[in-house]
C-alpha cells in the first residue's frame, strides 16, 4: 500500500511520465548544447517528428500486445511488407492511392489475425509466432515485389497527396493524426470492453476466463488491432522516407518495444500506458535525430535502444519482485 | 519398537494472525511407523515443515539422536538423515529414474557422469526395497505410484534414519498402496523411524504402530494403534467445542424447487459418478478431506475443466456446459478457493472486478459506462459492507475478506442464482468470517441457491441446510443438518471404499 | 517384474518411437525432400549441389548446436544470427585492417562470441529478464556494434589463394579441381563432442534439469544460476564458431546482415525434436533438422521458387514444428 503522500499532480500524471518528460527536455537541451545550437530550430524538430510518426503507430500497436502479456517481433518487417505490397500495387498495377492505403491496412490486419489466431487459439508462444511471421512478412514482400525496392510517389506526382497526411505546408499533420489515434487508443484501452478485457487477461487470464469471458477472442483482438496500426504506420513511413526495401524493418521492432516499455507498460502484461508510450516514442525519435545531428554512427541507435529495453525491463522485473 | 530417535517438544509457531502450532509434542522411535493425524489445517504439515527446516520454530526443542538440533533447510535435514517424501512430487520428468535419484550428487568418472554406476546404485536401492523399477526409464513414463517409489528410493539413498511420508497414498491405486506398505514395513524392519501422515483411517489401522492426533494446532494425544478403535481416533480429531451455534434444522422453505440437478457427473479421476440436487434458498455444504474431489466437482460443473460424462439440469432444463461462459449464461457463479489465482484480477480496481462477469450490461456498444459501473460497485460496497477507501482502489490492497466480498459482488452483479462458494473463508480472519456467513445466509434467504465447499467442520455445521460428503472422488453420503454430527461426517469422509 | 516393466514400456512405444521418434520421421523427411528435388530438377542432381548444401549447413548447424542448449533450458537465444556477423566482422577487421594473423582473428571471433554468451547468460539467469527479450536486445546491440566497428563496410576475409587463406581449407579443400567438403567431418566431430557433453556431463544433465523443473533442480542443491548461464555461454561459443564457418564459406561479410539466420538455426533445432518448453531434444536431432532447412534453402530455387520463398516456408515450418510439439504435449497431458 502506498503510504507516501503524493502530490495530486504527480498522482494524476504519474511519476514515471513526469520523469520521461524531463528526460525528453534534457535530451533536447543536451543535443542543442552539443551541436552548438545547430540542433535548435523547427527543421530538426520536424525531422524528429517524421521519425516519431511511424514509430508512434508501431509502438501503440505493440502496446496492446504487450498489455496481454505477449510480444510481437514482427511489427517492423510487417510494416515494410505493407508498404511494399501497397506501394507495388500503386506503382506497378496502377491501383489508385486510396485503394493502396486500404491494401496496406488489410495486409497489416492479415498478419495481425494470423499472429492472434496462433497465439490465442493454438497456444503458440507469441515470440515464436512473431519471429516466424517476421520472416514470412519479409519473404512475402520480397516475392511480391520480386525483390525490388518500391518508391512511393513524391508530393508533386499523381497520388502524392497522401504525403499531406504527414506534413501539409510545414504543418505537422502527422502529429495531429498520431495524437488523435493515440487518444483513440487510450479510449479503447481505458474506456471500452476490449481494453478492459485485454488488460485484465494480461494480468490474470485464468480469473477472467472463470468470470465467463471469452478470453481467446479478446486476446486475439489485441493482435488484430496491432496489425491494423502497423498497416497505418506503413503509410507514415513512406510518407516520410519514400522508399522501402524488402528484407528489412526488424530494427524498428526494438525501437517500438523500447518506446513502449520505457513508457511504463509492463512486459508481464496487465499494465499499459498510451501516453507513456507516446513520450517514449518521442525520446527514441529525438535520440535518433540527435545521433544524426552529432554525426555519430547511426548504428549507435541500435545499441542504445537495446540497452534502454534491458534497463526498462529489468526495472519492471525488480519492481514486481519487490511487490511479491 | 526401539529407542527414541527424534523428539519434538513444545514446538510453537505463529504466522501473522494464526497460531499454527501451540506447544506440540511428538516422539518417534526407531523401528516404528508413527501416524500423524488431524483434520485439514490441524497443523500436521506445518509441524513437519518445522522439523525439516522449511519453517523456523518460535520456541521448543528438537532432539535428534540424543542431540538438540535445528535444521535451517531441507538440505541440512537430509544430510542428517531426516527426509520428507512430499505429497506433490519434486521430480524432473524428462530425466531417467536414476538421474532423478542422484541429481545434484552424481557419480563421476573424470568429467563424465558415471551413469552406469548410478543405474547400478539405483538398482541396488530398488532391490533393497524389493521393487522392480528400471533405473533407465524416463520419469514421466512411470505411473504416479512408481514415481512415488522413486522418491522413497531417493530418500533412502540419503541414508535416512527418519522418513516422513506426507499423504503418500493420495494418488495411488490399491495395488500400489499394497506395495508401498510392503516397503514401509521393510524400512521399519531396518530400524528406521517413520512418520506417516494420512487421512485414511483404514490405512492407519493397517500400517501404523502409534498415532499422534493434532487438532487446531495443538497436541491432543498419542495412542497405541492396535489398542484403539477408529472411533477413539475420530473423537480425538473432532472433540472440540463448537462455539458458534451449529444450525439445528434445515432452513430451506419446504417445497422449494430444485434449481440445479447434477446427474452421474464424471470428470477425470477425482470426480466419479457424483449426483446431487440443490434447492432454491438452500445452503448445500460439501464436506470431505483434502483431495476428496470437491473442488474438482465444482470446476467440472462450472465448465472450468472438461466433463467426461453426466448431465446437468438448471431449473429443470438440461444444459450443456463446456466453458465458464456457458455456466455463467445459466446463472452459475463460482467463487474459487484460490482467490488470487482464479477469483480476482488483483491489479485492477474494485469496480473493474465487480463488473468483470457482466461487462455487457455496463457497456453502450463498445464503451464502458463508468458512471454506472461505479454506482453499482458502490452499491455492493455498501450492501456487502466491503471495507475499501473507494471503488477505484486496486483489489490487491484489500484484505482477504474484502477481496472475497468483491468476488461475491461480481457474481451478484451478474445476477447469478446459483453460487458456488469454494472454501469461502480460507485465509480470512474471524471477524470477517462472520460477515461472510451472515451474507451467505442473507443471500439464501433472498432465494439464491448456494453450494459451499468447506474443509472446516464448524463451518459446515454452522452454515449448511444439507450436507454432501465426498471421499476420493465419490459421494459417500448425504445428510440433513438435523442428523449431522462431526462424528458421522468424519466417518463418511474417511469411509473405506471397497 | 523388471522384465515386465521394460516389456510394457516397450509395447507402449510405437515403431517410430523405438526408432528415435521425431528424429526418425525428420530423417525420412530429409531423404524424401532430397529425392523430391532430385526428381524435379536435373540441376539438383549434381555433386556441386551436395557441396552447396553442405556449405550452407556448416554455419547453420553450428548455430543450431549452440542454441539447442538455451532451448533445452526452456529459453532461447535470438542474438546468434546478428551475433555471428558481428563476431566475424570484428575478427576480419583485425586481419584485414591491422594485419593480424588469421589464427588470431579466428580466436578473437570465437572469444567475442563467448563474451556475448556470458552477457546473455547474465541477463537471463541473474537479472531474470525473459530470454527472448534479453537476447533480442543483444541481437540489436551486436548488429549495431559490428556495423560501427567496421564503419559500415563489408569485410572480406582472405580468399583461398591469398595469404592466410588457409583457413578456408578447414571446411573445403580443392583436390584436382574438385571441391571436397571436409567441413562436414568437423561438424560430425562437434556433434559427437556436444552429444557427450549433453548426455554424459553435469553441464548437460543440469541444462536438461533446469528446462524440466528449475525449482526442483535448485532444491536438489544444484548451482542453477551457474549452469543456466553456461547454457548461453555454450551458445555464444558456437555462434563464434559459426562466424568462422560463415567467413570461410562466403567471400564477404556484410554489416547489418545476419537477421533471420537465427530462425534457420532455431527452426532446425525445433524441427529436429527440441521442445520449446525445454528439456526434450538431442544434438543429433538438431543436426538432422538443420538439413531440412538447408535442403529448403538450396532446393527451392531448383524448382523455380526464389530464395524468398525459403524464408516464408521456414517460418511456416517453424510454426508447424511448434504446433506439433504443443499438440504432442497436450496429448501426453491428457493421458
Amino acid at each position: 500500500m502506498e503510504s507516501i503522500k503524493q502530490n495530486p499532480l504527480v498522482k494524476k500524471v504519474g511519476f514515471n511520465r513526469i520523469v520521461l518528460c524531463i528526460v525528453l527536455l534534457l535530451m533536447y537541451g543536451l543535443f542543442c548544447a552539443l551541436t552548438g545550437g545547430a540542433f535548435f530550430g523547427l527543421r530538426r524538430i520536424l525531422s524528429a517528428l517524421n521519425y516519431a510518426y511511424f514509430l508512434g503507430f508501431l509502438s501503440l500497436a505493440v502496446t496492446f500486445v504487450i498489455a496481454t502479456g505477449g510480444i510481437d517481433f514482427s511489427i517492423g518487417p510487417v510494416m515494410f511488407c505493407c508498404a511494399l505490397i501497397a506501394g507495388f500495387c500503386f506503382t506497378i498495377y496502377g491501383v489508385p492511392m486510396p485503394a493502396a492505403i486500404v491494401i496496406s491496412l488489410v495486409v497489416g490486419l492479415v498478419f495481425g489475425i494470423f499472429n492472434g489466431y496462433l497465439v490465442a487459439y493454438w497456444d503458440v508462444p507469441s515470440f515464436i509466432t512473431s519471429i516466424a511471421s517476421m520472416n514470412i512478412a519479409k519473404g512475402v514482400a520480397s516475392v511480391f515485389t520480386k525483390t525490388q525496392s518500391v518508391s512511393w510517389p513524391q508530393s508533386s506526382q499523381e497520388g502524392g497527396w497522401f504525403r499531406n497526411l504527414v506534413t501539409f505546408e510545414d504543418v505537422p499533420v502527422g502529429l495531429i493524426i498520431l495524437l488523435v489515434v493515440a487518444v483513440i487508443c487510450a479510449i479503447i484501452l481505458n474506456q471500452t470492453k476490449m481494453g478492459r478485457y485485454i488488460l485484465s487477461l494480461g494480468s490474470n487470464k485464468e480469473a477472467v476466463r472463470l468470470s465467463g469471458v471469452n478470453v481467446k477472442k479478446w486476446e486475439m483482438s489485441a493482435y488484430v488491432l496491432c496489425g491494423l496500426l502497423v498497416g497505418i504506420s506503413a503509410i507514415f513511413f513512406v510518407g516520410a522516407y519514400t522508399t522501402v526495401q524488402p528484407g528489412y524493418g526488424d530494427t524498428y521492432n526494438n525501437e517500438a518495444i523500447a518506446g513502449c516499455v520505457m513508457g511504463g507498460t509492463s512486459m508481464a502484461g496487465g499494465l499499459a500506458s498510451i501516453s507513456g508510450t507516446i513520450i517514449g516514442v518521442f525520446i527514441i525519435s529525438l535520440l535518433q535525430e540527435g545521433i544524426m545531428a552529432l554525426g555519430l554512427d547511426k548504428n549507435l541507435q541500435l545499441i542504445i535502444t537495446g540497452l534502454i529495453v534491458i534497463v526498462a525491463v529489468f526495472a519492471d522485473v525488480v519492481a514486481r519482485r519487490r511487490k511479491n | 519398537m526401539g529407542e527414541v530417535i527424534l523428539t519434538m517438544k513444545g514446538i510453537d509457531k505463529s504466522f501473522p494472525g494464526v497460531h499454527a502450532l501451540d506447544h506440540v509434542d511428538l516422539e518417534i522411535r526407531k523401528g516404528e511407523v508413527h501416524a500423524l493425524m488431524g483434520e485439514n489445517g490441524a497443523g500436521k504439515s506445518t509441524l513437519m515443515k518445522v522439523l525439516t527446516g522449511i519453517y523456523k520454530k518460535d520456541s521448543g526443542t528438537i532432539t535428534y539422536e540424543g542431540k538438540e538440533v535445528e535444521f535451517h533447510n531441507t538440505r541440512e535435514a537430509q544430510d542428517a538423515g531426516v527426509v520428507i517424501v512430499h505429497q506433490e512430487l519434486n521430480m524432473l520428468g524428462h530425466l531417467t529414474v536414476a538421474q532423478n535419484i542422484f541429481i545434484g550428487r552424481e557419480f563421476k568418472k573424470g568429467i563424465r557422469i558415471d551413469d552406469k554406476k548410478m543405474n547400478e546404485e539405483a538398482k541396488k536401492l530398488f532391490d533393497r526395497m524389493h521393487i522392480d523399477i528400471d533405473p533407465t526409464e524416463t520419469m514421466c513414463n512411470l505411473t504416479v505410484g512408481k514415481q512415488q517409489m522413486c522418491e522413497i528410493a531417493k530418500a533412502i539413498s540419503h541414508k535416512a534414519k527418519v522418513i516422513i511420508f506426507d499423504e503418500p497414498s493420495a494418488a495411488l491405486t490399491e495395488a500400489e498402496i499394497e506395495e508401498l506398505f510392503k516397503i514401509i514395513r521393510d524400512l521399519r524392519a531396518q530400524d528406521l523411524g517413520i512418520v506417516y501422515i494420512s487421512h485414511r483411517m483404514d490405512e492407519i489401522k493397517v500400517i501404523t504402530d502409534r498415532v499422534t492426533v493434532m487438532r487446531d494446532g495443538t497436541y491432543v494425544g498419542t495412542l497405541i494403534t492396535k489398542d484403539s478403535t477408529k472411533d477413539d481416533i475420530i473423537n480425538m480429531m473432532v472433540g472440540r467445542v463448537i462455539y458458534e451455534d451449529p444450525k439445528t434444522k434445515n432452513m430451506t422453505p419446504p417445497g422449494a424447487p430444485v434449481v440445479l440437478k447434477v446427474d452421474h457427473l464424471n470428470a477425470g479421476k477425482m470426480v466419479q459418478d457424483v449426483s446431487f440436487e440443490l434447492h432454491k434458498g438452500e445452503v448445500l455444504g460439501f464436506s470431505g478431506l483434502m483431495g476428496a474431489g470437491r473442488t474438482e466437482t465444482m470446476r467440472a460443473l462450472f465448465g472450468a475443466d472438461p466433463i467426461d460424462s453426466g448431465d446437468i439440469y438448471v431449473n429443470g432444463q438440461k444444459v450443456t456446459i463446456k466453458s465458464p461462459q456457458d455456466a455463467v449464461k445459466h446463472g452459475i457463479g463460482y467463487l474459487s478457493e484460490d482467490r488470487k489465482r482464479f477469483g480476482i484480477v488483483v491489479q485492477k480496481t474494485v469496480a473493474e472486478n465487480t463488473t468483470m462477469a457482466d461487462l455487457d450490461e455496463f457497456a453502450n456498444g463498445p464503451f464502458i459506462n463508468k458512471k454506472k459501473e461505479n454506482e453499482v460497485a458502490q452499491k455492493y460496497v455498501e450492501s456487502l459492507a466491503t471495507k475499501t477507501p473507494g471503488v477505484d482502489q486496486l483489489v490487491v490492497n484489500l484484505s482477504g475478506g474484502n477481496q472475497q466480498k468483491v468476488v461475491i459482488a461480481k457474481w451478484l452483479t451478474r445476477n447469478c442464482d446459483i453460487l458456488i462458494f469454494d472454501e469461502p473463508t480460507r485465509g480470512i480472519d474471524v471477524g470477517a468470517k462472520n460477515e461472510i456467513y451472515k451474507l451467505m445466509n442473507q443471500l439464501a434467504a433472498e432465494g439464491k441457491a448456494i453450494i459451499m465447499v468447506s474443509s472446516e467442520m464448524t463451518e459446515i455445521l454452522r452454515m449448511s441446510d444439507r450436507i454432501v460428503v465426498m471421499c476420493e472422488g465419490k459421494k459417500t453420503g448425504e445428510l440433513d443438518i438435523s442428523e449431522a454430527t462431526q462424528e458421522n461426517i468424519m466417518n463418511m469422509a474417511t469411509r473405506e471404499i471397497e | 517384474m523388471a522384465n515386465k516393466v521394460s516389456k510394457t514400456a516397450g509395447t507402449n512405444k510405437s515403431f517410430i518411437d523405438r526408432m528415435g521418434g521425431q528424429q526418425f520421421i525428420v530423417l525420412i523427411l530429409v531423404i524424401v525432400m532430397f529425392i523430391f528435388f532430385s526428381a524435379m530438377s536435373p540441376g539438383f542432381r549434381k555433386y556441386t549441389t551436395v557441396v552447396s548444401i553442405l556449405d550452407y549447413s556448416y554455419y547453420i548447424a553450428l548455430m543450431a548446436i549452440g542454441v539447442t542448449f538455451p532451448l533445452l533450458t526452456a529459453g532461447v537465444d535470438l542474438s546468434i544470427g546478428t551475433g555471428l556477423v558481428c563476431y566475424s566482422l570484428i575478427g576480419g577487421l583485425l586481419v584485414r585492417q591491422y594485419g593480424m594473423p588469421v589464427a588470431v582473428g579466428m580466436l578473437v571471433t570465437v572469444l567475442i562470441g563467448l563474451i556475448f554468451g556470458i552477457i546473455n547468460g547474465c541477463l537471463v539467469a541473474l537479472m531474470d529478464l525473459p530470454p527472448f527479450l534479453a537476447t533480442l536486445c543483444t541481437c540489436m546491440i551486436t548488429r549495431g556494434f559490428g556495423a560501427m566497428v567496421v564503419g559500415g563496410y563489408g569485410i572480406p576475409w582472405p580468399a583461398a589463394a591469398q595469404e592466410g587463406g588457409w583457413f578456408r581449407s578447414i571446411f573445403k579443400i580443392n583436390v584436382g579441381g574438385q571441391n571436397i567438403p571436409i567441413g562436414f567431418l568437423w561438424i560430425i566431430l562437434l556433434v559427437i563432442v556436444m552429444s557427450f557433453v549433453l548426455n554424459h556431463t553435469k553441464m548437460g544433465r543440469y541444462t536438461r534439469a533446469i528446462g524440466s523443473n528449475k525449482e526442483a533442480t535448485r532444491l536438489s542443491g544444484v548451482n542453477v544460476k551457474f549452469y543456466h548461464i553456461m547454457a548461453y555461454v555454450i551458445c555464444g561459443l558456437f555462434a563464434g564458431l559459426a562466424a568462422i564457418a560463415y567467413s570461410a564459406i562466403f567471400a564477404t561479410v556484410q554489416p547489418g546482415s545476419g537477421a533471420g539466420f537465427e530462425l534457420d538455426a532455431i527452426g532446425g533445432a525445433i524441427v529436429g525434436g527440441v521442445s520449446m518448453s525445454g528439456a526434450v531434444g538431442s544434438i543429433w536431432g538438431t543436426l538432422i533438422g538443420v538439413f531440412v532447412i538447408c535442403l529448403l534453402k538450396t532446393g527451392l530455387p531448383f524448382i523455380g521458387l526464389t530464395a524468398n520463398w525459403q524464408q516464408i516456408i521456414t517460418g511456416l515450418v517453424l510454426i508447424a514444428a511448434v504446433l506439433f510439439d504443443i499438440l504432442k504435449r497436450k496429448k501426453e497431458a491428457g493421458k
